[in-house]
């Protein structure tokens, strides 16, 4: 399936190009979107309010993107017919789309978390443990893409290994609410970290669901990954 | 008293769709995927064994070790490049090449459970049980109703012949367009119903098997698509195996598809094979074979 298309001996080469440039597309659209989400959690932590700006614009993008990915998504599918390989493939396709478009999305909540929170004061803890989960969700944004560029199942199937410290991070957030203390301030930029908190979690679970469909991709087999990735 | 808690619990289910609800909905939406995956779309018992079958014309061997069960009541799709010998195979089922005098076969095949190139297997039997629609419609130069009439006449089948007329058109899904019209000639028909007339032909002498060998390939596509809506009503009465070069057919029709290739050996002789034999849903999405693959994504070599 990962086979250039050969017009000497590849009958659908046409068709097998379009679906080449359709993947080439949504690896691109995964690097910014993990371009975003590392830039709205920079935003958020250091209230730059700039950057989290610059998010928006670049959903925008993103959105458009989709919008034309899923249309000519739709126009292989009636046109061309895939089988075998190649409809698993359109299958992957279709939901990367949907959820890297979700992804870009999260970003801007973050990012206008960011906004909502420039004039508050940073609670320095949660600082840290929100940057320490973007940068887990940066890392498995790239595993699960590489993943899926090499068709690597073994990598697919460390997922939901790396999404379990951000889920950890993301459940005991909320003591950073309560440790907060009681001014309101601080108190108001703690509730605005949970949502954040809440919006990486979110992306964890997203890519962990991508790995998935990379491993159907290679298997053919459809399900969902246990903690350690079977 | 001990229906009780059956009641309760249907109660429970129905008055609020809890998570339990919906568990059980998915646990019998697996069930079913389940069973497709293993058994296939029916338990049905084997109606054709094929066993190591090969056949040759004189020295040519044209498809060599064939092993497959086709099972009742369903559509079998036999698929595959040109010479892959899946026409050769449909036309062993009813003994067709029988008709070609230096046509051998070798290995088994049975049908019900008899071989069916025992010796005393009368070959006039087997095609009234296993009858043959064929690529291009080739009604006789008869009117509709001698049309088919014709296999009951001859085989001296007994009974109303207006009845087997009606009920062979009826299940051809023909009889409301020609039945006011019944004694005029099946070539003034359309492709599409004179396709549909050779059914009914063919249904007429009470076959249980239907075999068809690219029925859609001279058709176009509105009447293509009411042949395949026909067979599907057909399989209820009947075990359908269709040769076809059309992909898409198969996958939209057969439950089983069985895919043919053609091996080319070091002097240059060609023999067709059987590469993989699985449930339909499966052969089109994940299929086992990386030939198969090649195939049906359309990357050779």
């Amino acid at each position: 399936m990962d086979r250039p298309g050969d017009p000497m001996t590849d009958t659908r080469s046409h068709f097998h190009q379009e679906l080449d440039q359709l993947e080439q597309t949504l690896i691109d659209v995964a690097d910014r979107a993990e371009q975003m989400v590392g830039m709205a959690v920079e935003a958020f932590c250091e209230l730059d309010l700039e950057l989290a700006n610059r998010v928006v614009e670049l959903d925008s993008g993103i959105d458009d993107t989709y919008l034309a990915t899923r249309e000519r998504w739709l126009q292989l599918m009636a046109r061309q017919q895939p089988m075998g390989g190649d409809l698993r493939m359109m299958a992957v396709l279709l939901q990367m789309a949907i959820t890297l478009e979700r992804t870009g999305d999260q970003a801007v909540n973050i990012a206008k978390m960011a906004q909502a929170a420039e004039s508050l004061p940073p609670v320095e803890p949660m600082v840290d443990r929100i940057r320490e989960m973007g940068d887990l969700v940066r890392n498995m944004i790239q595993a699960g893409i590489d993943s899926f560029v090499r068709r690597d199942i073994d990598e697919a199937r460390l997922l939901p290994a790396m999404d379990e410290p951000v889920d950890r991070l993301n459940r005991n957030m909320y003591r950073q609410v309560v440790e907060a203390g009681p001014d309101r301030e601080r108190l108001e930029y703690a509730t605005k970290g949970l949502m954040v908190s809440r919006a990486l979690e979110r992306v964890g679970d997203q890519v962990v669901d991508i790995a998935e469909h990379v491993a159907f991709l290679i298997t053919g087999e459809m399900g969902e990954f246990d903690e350690s990735g079977i | 008293m001990t229906q009780e808690p059956v009641t309760e619990e249907h109660r429970t289910v129905n008055a609020d769709p809890t998570p339990s609800a919906t568990d059980a909905a998915a646990d019998k939406l697996r069930d079913v995927v389940a069973d497709r995956e293993t058994e296939g779309p029916t338990g049905n018992s084997t109606i054709f064994g094929l066993r190591g079958l090969t056949v040759y014309y004189a020295d040519f061997r044209a498809v060599k070790e064939v092993t497959a069960d086709i099972r009742e009541n369903e559509i079998t799709a036999l698929i595959g490049p040109s010479g892959c010998g899946k026409s050769t195979v449909l036309r062993c089922f009813n003994r067709m090449n029988d008709l070609i005098e230096t046509a051998r076969v070798d290995g088994s095949l049975t049908y019900h459970g008899v071989d069916l190139y025992g010796k005393n297997v009368d070959p006039v039997e087997v095609r009234r049980r296993i009858g043959m629609v064929f690529q291009k419609p080739n009604p006789f130069p008869k009117s509709i109703y001698e049309n088919v009439v014709y296999g009951p006449k001859i085989g001296g089948m007994k009974g109303n012949l207006d009845d087997i007329v009606e009920e062979s058109l009826r299940k051809a899904v023909l009889w409301d367009e020609v039945k006011d019209k019944l004694d005029e000639s099946g070539l003034a028909l359309s492709g599409g119903q004179q396709q549909r007339l050779c059914i009914a032909r063919a249904i007429a002498t009470s076959p249980d098997v239907l075999l068809m060998d690219e029925p859609c390939s001279s058709l176009d596509p509105i009447a293509t698509l009411r042949i395949e809506e026909l067979m599907l009503e057909l399989k209820q009465d009947y075990t359908i195996v269709i040769v076809t070069h059309n992909m898409q057919q198969a996958a939209r029709v057969s439950d089983r598809t069985a895919f043919f290739t053609v091996d080319v050996s070091d002097d240059g002789q060609r023999t067709g094979k059987l590469v993989e034999f699985d449930v339909t849903n499966r052969l089109f999405t994940s299929p086992s074979k990386t030939e198969t693959e090649d195939y049906i994504t359309g990357r050779f070599g």
